[in-house]
């Protein structure tokens, strides 16, 4: 397969690892100042390089063409050097796409910068993806993301460590009641600064949040480093009023699972697509010829429950991992 | 005396007695039921082990019947049943099949090749194959098989085929096999027969399963089975259950009935060889298929497909069941590589065959009377080949114009109507009278149910019911085998160039316009145009929702721009098409462009008439659309996916000139730059929401708990519920009646106002059966939860997913539901390939099976498989390491050079130079990616019948991996050349200090056992090393070092083409051959070792030294032991030599009478001793005779004596005795 541009990077490079379709990116930054692959997604390739067994890669000399024949998932005990021009969640993302089908159980120490405010932080993905895995079946000790330490750019300096057990198969499954928001746990965090920072983002969160609910707890974490992210509630509330089931920053994810589910019916509730996903759900038709059904849910007249969802609906590929070894 | 007979005993009938012992008699019978009741202490606890232990078995018997519950994924209208009919040659397949046909279809059938699809029942069609002996085919047909008729020549017994065949099947999912024993006419004794077949049953049963059915066909009666027993086997067939396989369940697959080959022919005539583009239909199998997925054909090889359309069933179930039994008009036949579907195919020709019989009564009956059409059959007939492929292609330009006219296309509109029909039909007017008619048909079969169902009657109402049509419509509907000659026409299509078939998909819509319209002329419910999504269907769509309602199509960044004077030009266009076509044919007969000429003139009026009333009903379609637009709200997937006449567009050209007028303009959406965006999944929402003002927070009030519930979630409103299930009670205790206030108020209005609310009557009902529903379920979860184990819970977890899987995407149009979820098994699909080895054409052969296999994402990659092999006990030779051998796995055969190994118990992965005997060993292979836990066989050969029996090996794959872990034993031999205490310095072993430096602390050995480790590099000699050892070595010892070189799998994977192969040498494919193989074809012989040659033994004489003993020692010894010097003597010297004595005449007469004498004397001494000796032996005889009798005198008086003294002594004793008591 073809594709232009460094646009979907990585859903190009993690779905051709899946689907066992060897990829060609072209014109990658061809008119840039600076044309060719950066160092972030160098390292990525070689984060992907490092996970899976007999990944063919050819770049060209200028960097703008990337040739990509994808090996077989391997997995095992992995540290790699993430690239501090982009957080982890950058590379934590396409783990969390690839480990459940590797054929040993993935143990990824990365390195780099844990928070930053172009990724979803680690801190995210923590408390968003790994219960959404669980519910595909996902489960047991294995599976967790433990932040050992925290860094920030430029310097970098964190260290995150991502387990996950391997899996035959994905369950189907239907997510269509979002439920009801029963309390609210959350982490600031402050770097380098005083402690007091943290305490005082906790209390202007507090104030916002206490409107809807009272049972709320935000830890603090503070540590040496660099610099300073104040996180904010607002934030949280967009994507509250988004809805759904899975939030943005997973939409891929899950429907990525769903994808590569048994043939059964899969239903998930989203917020408004992001446009990330958008071009994920091509990508998917692309390599597995998988369309999605797309509903829009229109909130009901006295309900107040923010703005449109929508339900997806998929019937699963019916992949299975053919990396696990079977004795 | 006489005896009397006694009287015998009267049993009472009547009377208090018998009444008495019929009481006890019945109370009896009640007891032996309940034995329990009557003697407990039988069934008392004994032994609370013993208890235990039953109970335990119990359980584990219960348990064992579990099988891990799977999601019913059967579809609803499931594809014909694969019924392989498999034996030796000459066993009777064909006749069986032929006699099966017959059986259900009442039609028979010549020659059969390929396929043949029946309607057999009213829920079952079946397809049959038969199965040639070749191997090739046994393989693939046990892949697709539901089930094996296997035909056994029971006066000849099992055959290896069976064996090899059963083998097969147990290695690729074990389908149902069911025995037929044929040929039992020719036993004579019936004792043998009966013998023979319980035999045979046994073995069979050993083979397949305890119990397996043995069908026994008894005898032939003119050439065919006896009626009644093709019958019971039929039905055998028609109830048979068949479980689902893993490999079949999970992979899509259609077995071919059906090959055209789409080449262009002008590309055929420039180059023959060129790759051909063919398109293969069938039943779709196994699981979704979707477009553009990667397949695999058995005995070609792997392709891509190109396009997949379905098609209306060619063979389709009755649609109505409440029927007790099928009509003839619904006893289906479909077999058109056989003929009967209405092609025979020749090398190059293609010849319509009217059955005869049964069938063709119909047929004149039906035959059209139009002069026209009936000159177009005509034509067909006499048409070759290439003429019938550009035909089609025609046709499909035509299609656009002329949507009657084109049963290609118009199949792809429409399934639910009578599809045999309406193919057929070449004027619209008759499709409906078709539909009219159909209905009539299904009151007047009510009204036969009624009746009676008599064969003949029916074939009486079928025949009237067709006059009635003749009568009606001006052009009849074509019978079936007349229907087959639009599906040969899309081989036409490519004879054109692509100008047409850009332009087809307008001329598709055009079609689908036509038809709607003629639809709302007749006045039905428009559900059909309800049916096709307007989210993705066709330009047709975005046109009238641009004319009509405000699409957010910019948002696409495509707009369309048409007009119903530019659909105009397109038609013009298409028509260009056509006369460019009729040029292009010009090539061919004459006969063939007055056909073509015909078609177009009378297409062209159709046409014309068509599109008029198209544009009629133009605003009533847009609004129609409009309506679906608002409820699909398809401008999300729009966005998405775009829709998928766009996609075409922009896949065949980018700027494409409508008409050559206007160029379609699209806004530049600056390509580049979205292609280097910032790969970033973090979705930034707008933030047009301002969280600190109270409206907009309050719009998210309900996500929380504290905000409003729904309906059915609220606390409130569940307690009301809960008081409205349980409200009516009354208190037992107190006798006090509790009444629910809800129930009573209902009551009240009610009563108050009963005319009132006639539609809240339907309120009322729905909201009943919702209380009765989650009564139900309260119910059910409260009753079930005491015995609901895991397994039930899984079990019924599947059972809603399966539920879910049916409903999801149900009432959703085919069109768009096999964009969803691919095309679903049980549809009659066209599959299109291109890049076709032309041998694929030009050598086909009906009579072997075409599987295409669909794979699964990356199966179409080559890797590494690990699988656990095992060599097949019956095959007569082990199997050597880095042998080609061919594998069937998954769809694919293939020849491959495998390396088998062991593994060691530190997990090692040991090579080993043979297969064991009777273990499993591992084998490693250069092949395509198969999931694990696929099984497979291997053969060592596909031609020929080499061996005994064909199948080496069997196995499963247990890993996939991209690298090699297979090692082998590598010793390394050094020797040392000094040696200190324990340390010595080696050399020979390596060659340079490199070398060394990497073995540095590894272990050696010596031959005699001694253990050691390499401890560093010597500087000279290079290669040579210091090591040290537990103890001090000597000169003589061999160093080793022993270590595991990786060996490399060689990567040969070679497809068995055997499809390629030219007809009737399709089972003599060779791939690669052994060495052995090559050996003995050349006649090359190995060169032996010259020390394994047998030569005669010559043995050294052994060489001692003499003993030398010390002087000194000499002299100490005693003479006795001293070493005598005994020399040899030597040769005598000559003067001591003594000379030769001659005597003088008279000494010699002195010396000769002397001589005399001296004999005489002794002869007189011999003489006179012997007479000596006998006088002495004489002597010693009398001598030992006086003895004897000297002895015997001697005995007898010395006995005498002893007797006399013992006497003497008795009465000594005697008289001492007495002289003492005389004394005392």
């Amino acid at each position: 397969m073809e594709f232009e541009g460094c646009n979907c990077f990585r859903q190009r490079l993690v779905l051709s690892t899946l689907s066992g379709k060897r990829v060609k990116i072209r014109n990658i930054r061809s008119k840039d100042d600076n044309p060719g692959l950066r160092d972030f997604e160098a390292s990525f390739i070689r984060l992907l390089d490092k996970v899976t067994n007999g990944t063919r890669i050819e770049i060209n000399q200028t960097g703008t063409v990337l040739f990509y024949q994808p090996g077989l998932l391997y997995g095992g005990s992995v540290e790699h050097e993430c690239n501090v021009q982009r957080s982890i969640g950058y590379y934590l993302e396409a783990l969390l796409m690839l480990a459940p089908f590797m054929k040993t159980p993935l143990r990824a120490v990365l390195k780099g910068v844990t928070n930053d405010p172009t990724d979803p932080s680690v801190d995210l993905l923590k408390v968003t993806a790994i219960p959404l895995m669980k519910k595909f079946g996902i489960d047991g000790d294995g599976l967790e993301i433990k932040v050992l330490k925290r860094g920030m750019a430029p310097a970098g300096g964190g260290e995150v460590l991502f387990t996950c057990p391997v899996r035959r198969s994905m369950k189907p499954v239907h997510l269509t009641e979002p439920g009801k928001i029963k309390r609210i746990r959350g982490t600031a965090f402050s770097v380098r600064v005083s402690p007091q920072m943290a305490n005082r983002i906790v209390d202007s969160a507090r104030s916002i949040l206490n409107k809807f609910i009272p049972d709320i707890y935000i830890y603090t974490d503070h540590m040496k480093g660099p610099c300073f992210d104040p996180t904010d509630s607002n934030l949280y509330f967009s994507s509250l009023f988004q809805g759904g089931c899975v939030d943005s920053t997973n939409q891929s994810l899950s429907l990525l699972y769903m994808t590569l589910g048994q043939q059964d019916v899969s239903k998930t509730l989203l917020g408004p697509l992001s446009p990330y996903t958008v071009e994920f759900l091509r990508h998917i038709r692309d390599f597995f010829q998988i369309m999605f059904k797309i509903e829009q849910q229109k909130p009901g007249e006295d309900e107040q429950k923010g703005g449109e969802k929508v339900l997806m609906t998929c019937v699963g590929a019916g992949y299975s991992n053919i990396n696990k070894t079977i004795k | 005396m006489e005896k009397k007979e006694q009287k015998r005993h009267q049993h009472k009938h009547s009377g208090p007695k018998a009444q008495k012992k019929n009481r006890k008699k019945e109370q009896g019978t009640e007891q032996g039921q309940d034995e329990r009741k009557r003697n407990p202490r039988a069934f008392s606890v004994q032994s609370a082990v013993r208890m235990a232990r039953t109970f335990h078995r119990a359980q584990d018997i219960k348990t064992k019947k579990h099988h891990i519950p799977l999601v019913d994924r059967t579809p609803l209208e499931p594809p014909p049943v694969v019924v392989v009919v498999m034996g030796p040659p000459k066993v009777g397949k064909s006749t069986l099949i032929r006699c099966l046909i017959k059986n259900y279809t009442r039609q028979k059938l010549s020659d059969i090749c390929g396929p043949v699809t029946i309607v057999s029942g009213k829920k079952r069609r079946l397809t049959l194959i038969e199965c040639n002996n070749d191997i090739n085919s046994m393989i693939d047909l046990a892949k697709v098989a539901d089930l094996v008729l296997m035909l056994i020549d029971a006066s000849f017994g099992f055959e290896m085929e069976t064996f090899e065949f059963l083998n097969i099947c147990q290695v690729h999912g074990f389908p149902r096999v069911m025995g037929v024993l044929t040929h039992l006419d020719t036993f004579k004794n019936n004792k043998t027969l009966s013998k023979t077949k319980k035999r045979l049953k046994h073995r069979f049963w050993t083979e397949v399963y305890q119990g397996a059915k043995l069908f026994y066909l008894s005898g032939m009666v003119y050439g065919e089975y006896q009626t009644q027993e093709v019958k019971n086997l039929g039905r055998f067939i028609s109830v048979m259950k068949f479980r689902p396989l893993v490999w079949r369940t999970s992979h899509p697959y259609v077995v071919a009935d059906r090959m055209e080959d789409l080449t262009d022919p002008e590309t055929i005539r420039l180059d023959p060889k060129c790759d051909r583009t063919v398109s293969l239909y069938g039943y779709l199998r196994g699981t979704f298929l979707k477009n553009k997925c990667q397949v695999h054909i058995p005995g070609v090889g792997d392709f891509s497909v190109a396009d997949v359309s379905f098609l209306p069933d060619p063979c389709p179930l009755p649609e109505v069941i409440k029927k007790r039994a099928l009509n003839v008009k619904e006893r289906l036949l479909y077999a058109p590589l056989a003929g009967v579907g209405g092609l025979v195919y020749d090398k190059d020709a293609v010849y319509i065959d009217m059955p005869s019989g049964h069938a063709s009564q119909q047929q004149e009956e039906v035959r059209p009377t139009t002069e026209l059409v009936q000159s177009l059959i005509g034509t067909q007939a006499t048409l070759d080949a290439k003429m019938a492929a550009s035909k089609v292609s025609l046709f499909t330009g035509t299609a656009a114009l002329t949507p009657e006219e084109n049963p290609m296309e118009s199949r792809e509109w429409d399934e639910k109507a009578q599809r045999e029909r309406r193919r057929a039909v070449f004027a619209d007017e008759d499709e409906e009278d078709d539909d009219e008619e159909e209905e009539e048909s299904d009151e007047e079969e009510e009204e036969e149910e009624e009746e009676e169902e008599d064969e003949d009657e029916e074939g009486l109402i079928t025949l009237k019911k067709e006059d009635e049509k003749a009568v009606e419509t001006a052009a009849p509907p074509v019978k079936k085998q007349k229907i087959e000659e639009p599906m040969e026409m899309p081989a036409f299509a490519d004879s054109d160039d692509e100008l047409e078939k850009s332009e087809g998909e307008e001329s598709e819509e055009e079609e689908e316009g036509d038809e709607e319209n003629e639809e709302m002329e007749e006045g039905e419910p428009a559900k059909r145009s309800s049916g096709p999504d307007s989210g993705l269907c066709s330009e047709e769509d975005d046109e009238d929702e641009e004319e009509d309602s405000d699409m957010d199509e910019d948002a696409d960044g495509i707009v369309k721009f048409k007009h119903p004077e530019e659909e105009k030009i397109d038609t013009e266009d298409a028509e260009m098409a056509y006369e460019t076509t009729g040029t292009l044919s010009m090539i061919y007969p004459s006969d063939y462009i007055k056909y073509v000429f015909f078609l177009v003139c009378f297409f062209w009026d159709v046409f014309v008439e068509g599109a008029l009333r198209w544009k009629e009903d133009l605003s009533k379609k847009a609004s129609e659309a409009y309506l679906r637009h608002q409820l699909a709200a398809p401008n999300l997937r729009k966005l998405v996916y775009g829709t998928v006449a766009e996609e075409e567009e922009e896949d065949s050209n980018d700027e494409e000139e409508l008409g050559g007028l206007f160029k379609v303009s699209r806004p530049e959406r600056s390509k580049k730059v979205r292609a280097d965006a910032m790969d970033c999944s973090r979705f930034h929402p707008d933030s047009s929401h301002d969280w600190d003002q109270e409206e907009v927070r309050s719009s998210i009030r309900d996500c929380f708990v504290t905000g409003k519930w729904e309906e059915d979630k609220d606390a409130a409103t569940l307690l009301k519920e809960d008081d409205e299930l349980y409200g009516d009670f009354e208190d037992l205790e107190t006798g006090e009646v509790h009444k629910a206030k809800t129930g009573n108020k209902d009551k009240e209005e009610e009563e108050e106002a009963p005319q009132v609310k006639l539609d809240d009557d339907e309120v009322q009902k729905n909201k009943r059966l919702e209380k009765k529903r989650r009564l139900k379920e309260r119910f059910d979860a409260q009753y079930d939860d005491g015995d609901a184990t895991y397994f039930d819970d899984l079990k019924e977890e599947m059972q809603k997913q399966a539920e879910l899987n049916r409903q999801e995407f149900e009432d959703v149009d085919d069109e768009v539901r096999v964009q969803y979820e691919g095309f679903r098994p049980g549809m009659y699909v066209r599959v299109e390939i291109p890049a076709l080895p032309c041998e694929f054409v030009t050598n086909f052969d009906p009579h072997y099976p075409i599987v295409l296999g669909g794979l699964g994402p990356s199966e179409g990659n080559v890797g590494y498989l690990q699988m656990r092999l095992k060599k097949h006990r019956w095959h007569s030779r082990i199997l050597k390491t880095r042998d080609p051998l061919i594998l069937s796995l998954g769809w694919r055969r293939f020849q491959t050079m495998p390396l088998y190994y062991i593994e060691d118990h530190n997990g090692r992965h040991r090579l080993l130079k043979y297969t064991p005997e009777h273990m499993h060993c591992g084998a490693t292979i250069w092949g395509p990616i198969t999931p694990q836990g696929t099984g497979f066989l291997a053969v060592q050969t596909v031609g020929g019948f080499k061996a005994n029996f064909r199948i080496a090996a069997t196995g499963v794959v247990l890993d996939l991996d991209k690298s090699v872990t297979i090692v082998k034993k590598l010793k390394l031999i050094g020797y040392p050349y000094k040696i200190f205490k324990n340390t010595c310095f080696i050399q020979g072993m390596f060659n340079t200090v490199l070398e060394v430096a990497k073995f540095e602390g590894a272990s050696v050995r010596t031959v005699s056992g001694i253990k050691g480790q390499i401890k560093k590099a010597l500087r000279t000699p290079p290669g040579a090393f210091r090591a040290t050892f537990e103890d001090r070595l000597l000169m003589s010892d061999i160093v080793f070092l022993r270590s595991w070189y990786p060996v490399s799998v060689p990567q040969l994977y070679n497809p068995v083409t055997s499809l390629l192969m030219p007809v009737g040498q399709k089972d003599t494919w060779a791939g690669m051959r052994t060495l052995g193989q090559l050996k003995h074809d050349l006649g090359i012989r190995n060169k032996p070792n010259q020390d394994s040659l047998y030569k005669p033994v010559v043995r050294q004489v052994r060489h001692f030294n003499t003993l030398h003993i010390p002087k000194e020692l000499q002299k100490a010894l005693p003479f006795k032991n001293k070493p005598k010097q005994m020399q040899a003597k030597g040769k005598t010297p000559r003067d001591l030599q003594r000379p030769a004595v001659i005597r003088e005449p008279h000494e010699k007469k002195v010396a000769a009478l002397l001589d005399a004498l001296s004999s005489v004397y002794a002869y007189k001494n011999k003489k006179a001793k012997a007479e000596q000796h006998a006088k002495h032996k004489e002597f010693l005889k009398q001598k030992e005779k006086q003895d004897a009798e000297r002895q015997k005198r001697l005995k007898e008086e010395r006995k005498k004596t002893y007797r006399a003294m013992g006497q003497k002594e008795k009465k000594k004793l005697k008289s001492s005795l007495k002289g003492a008591s005389k004394d005392n």
